[in-house]
């Protein structure tokens, strides 16, 4: 080893495949200072400006009639919406993965089309199925069971917007897992929901929560769609986003501050387990989230 | 072709599985999606078209759709950039960089939308600069623009990052040992390879955009005509009653949000006819 001449040793590896270092330094600034601005500054403002006039103030507001009612109503809607997309999630994604059938391609572009469609566009979309103006609408009225400006149509644009999620993590995570494991246990005696419970279930958990997670973050902070179908009633059907809007146009700063401190904080709080989850759990995700 | 609509398998659970997707789509997505279309089709072509043809509509159209693009381009060049950064450099950081990319997918529009406002507005942090070169950022069109970057940043990032990954980096070394420059290895080899996933980021991160409502309406001002986007002029029109109105200007964001589908489609084919699947 030692004869080989120290002139022959190069003095450092040159890597190729990289950017030449002041390259490397320019974009990391880049990165960093355009991040600063478009996402740290508004995040931090929402803190700021919610404790402009301390804490007390900030809590006082949030224990407010109104906003105490928007919290409840928000967590109502997740309740319902979530778990009944979750359960969508669940069967479209069995549907698809353990059967072949024809216009399964076409049955995964509808599932998907909710992430194309304008919140907006969707909220009007339930207004006129179930609309006081509409023949369903009229019907659900005269029978005591209004749908838009009342509790279920706020659930229906929140499932409307969030419809594809659970499905769309889980289609690709079985289609990697296929379903030898399903028919062994069959061939074993098990029976249907056996096989779900004690095969399935377990080796889609982790993206079934990750799923979730991003549901449910969408079902409550969801704005657009809600706005139309809410009718913005006070302490009926205001929804947390909702009441923000109203409060900030009544000047209220601190008290639409707070709120949204609240939603952001629970953004964070999605962002951190989702992020625990692709560190953990990212050999059961599916693919595109493993880093 | 002779073919069974549904290949027997001996999975159970067919009946169950099907009637709970059939059904809820239908319900939830098809069925609205269908009542639009009757409503605003209802009175002919003609009609609609009539509704749609007014100059406060087209600009509101033409706003929402030409900022949409040059939100969607900006997030296009700057997330294929942070996609780089993120995978090929190590630095301080990184990991929270890349966890916070996905802020905008979590933050609730209404919440971005007052925070990006309090910031850009006269009185506001940033605003209050832009005052002192005489700009105005917030209640206007740069107010707009900035939201909706905002809201389409993490798609093209995301897209392009898993892709960043499974680059050999013996592609990049044969282009440097054969005498390429980095930077003629950059744009003949590496950026090829993004361009099929960086597109299907750009032209999702625009669907957004153009239909985009909660983090805009905040800091645009709202001026008919000059600030007025699409989706708040559904809401306007619905406040009116105007249901057949409403329905008019949703088909016509509908559209285009098919026709974006469509391309997204078309470029996830062509991607994978040309590089494999991804």
């Amino acid at each position: 080893m030692s004869d080989i001449p120290l002139a022959y040793v190069p003095k450092a590896f040159k890597p190729v495949a990289t950017e030449v270092p002041w390259v490397r330094w320019l974009l990391i600034t880049l990165v960093f200072l355009v991040l600063a601005v478009l996402l740290f500054a508004p995040l931090i403002t929402v803190f700021y400006e919610a404790l402009r006039e301390g804490v007390g103030a900030a809590l006082t507001s949030l224990t407010d009639k109104e906003s105490l009612s928007a919290i409840r109503l928000t967590l109502l809607v997740a309740v319902f919406a979530v778990p009944l997309n979750a359960i969508f999630g669940i069967a479209a994604a069995w549907f698809i993965t353990k059967y072949s059938f024809r216009g399964k391609a076409i049955l995964i572009t509808l599932i998907d089309i909710p992430f194309s469609v304008s919140p907006v566009v969707a909220g009007l979309c339930i207004v006129l199925t179930f609309g006081a103006n509409s023949w369903v609408g009229s019907w659900l009225v005269a029978h005591g069971m209004p749908v838009v400006f009342a509790v279920p149509g706020i659930v229906m644009a929140s499932m409307f917007v969030t419809f594809p999620f659970v499905a769309r993590e889980l289609i690709p995570v079985m289609i990697e897992q296929g379903k030898a494991e399903e028919e062994a246990a069959l061939t074993l005696g098990a029976t249907g929901w056996r096989v779900f419970f004690t095969v399935t279930l377990p080796n889609i958990r982790w993206a079934l929560l990750y799923g979730v997670l991003l549901c449910n973050a969408r079902a409550m902070g969801e704005f657009g769609a809600v706005a139309v179908v809410s009718g913005k009633i006070r302490g009926l059907t205001a929804t947390m986003p909702i009441t923000i809007e109203m409060l900030y146009n009544e000047y209220s700063s601190v008290a639409a501050f707070s709120l949204a401190a609240v939603l952001a904080l629970l953004a964070l709080v999605t962002l951190v387990l989702k992020t625990l989850l692709e560190w953990r759990f990212a050999d059961q995700l599916a693919a595109q989230h493993r880093h | 072709m002779g073919q069974p609509l549904v290949h027997k398998s001996p999975i159970p659970g067919l009946g169950l599985s099907a009637g709970i997707t059939l059904t809820m789509l239908s319900l939830m997505v098809l069925l609205p999606i269908a009542a639009l279309l009757v409503k605003g089709l209802a009175p002919g072509l003609p009609a609609l078209f009539a509704t749609v043809n007014t100059p406060r509509t087209w600009a509101a159209l033409y706003l929402s759709f030409r900022l949409a693009l040059v939100a969607a381009v900006f997030n296009l060049v700057f997330g294929v950039v942070l996609a780089w950064v993120l995978v090929r450099y190590r630095f301080p950081l990184r990991k929270l960089l890349d966890a916070a990319v996905d802020l905008p997918f979590a933050l609730p529009t209404a919440v971005a939308g007052i925070a990006l406002t309090a910031l850009y507005a006269p009185n506001g942090a940033f605003g209050h600069i832009a005052k002192d070169w005489g700009f105005k950022i917030a209640y206007t069109q740069w107010g707009i623009l900035i939201a909706l970057i905002f809201v389409g940043l993490p798609f093209v990032t995301r897209t392009v990052q898993p892709v960043i990954e499974e680059i050999e980096r013996e592609v990049e070394e044969a282009s440097a040992t054969l005498g390429a420059t980095r930077a003629y290895t950059l744009r003949r080899v590496i950026l090829p390879m993004l361009a099929p996933a960086a597109l299907t980021g750009f032209a999702l991160s625009l669907a957004r955009a153009v239909g985009e409502y909660g983090s805009v309406i905040f800091i645009a001002g709202n001026i008919p005509l000059k600030t007025e986007i699409a989706p708040l002029l559904i809401v306007i029109k619905l406040e009116e009653y105007n249901d057949a109105g409403a329905a008019a200007i949703g088909i016509a964001m509908l559209l285009i949000s098919f026709g974006m589908l469509f391309v997204i489609n078309a470029v996830q084919v062509w991607s994978r006819r040309r590089i494999g699947n991804v």
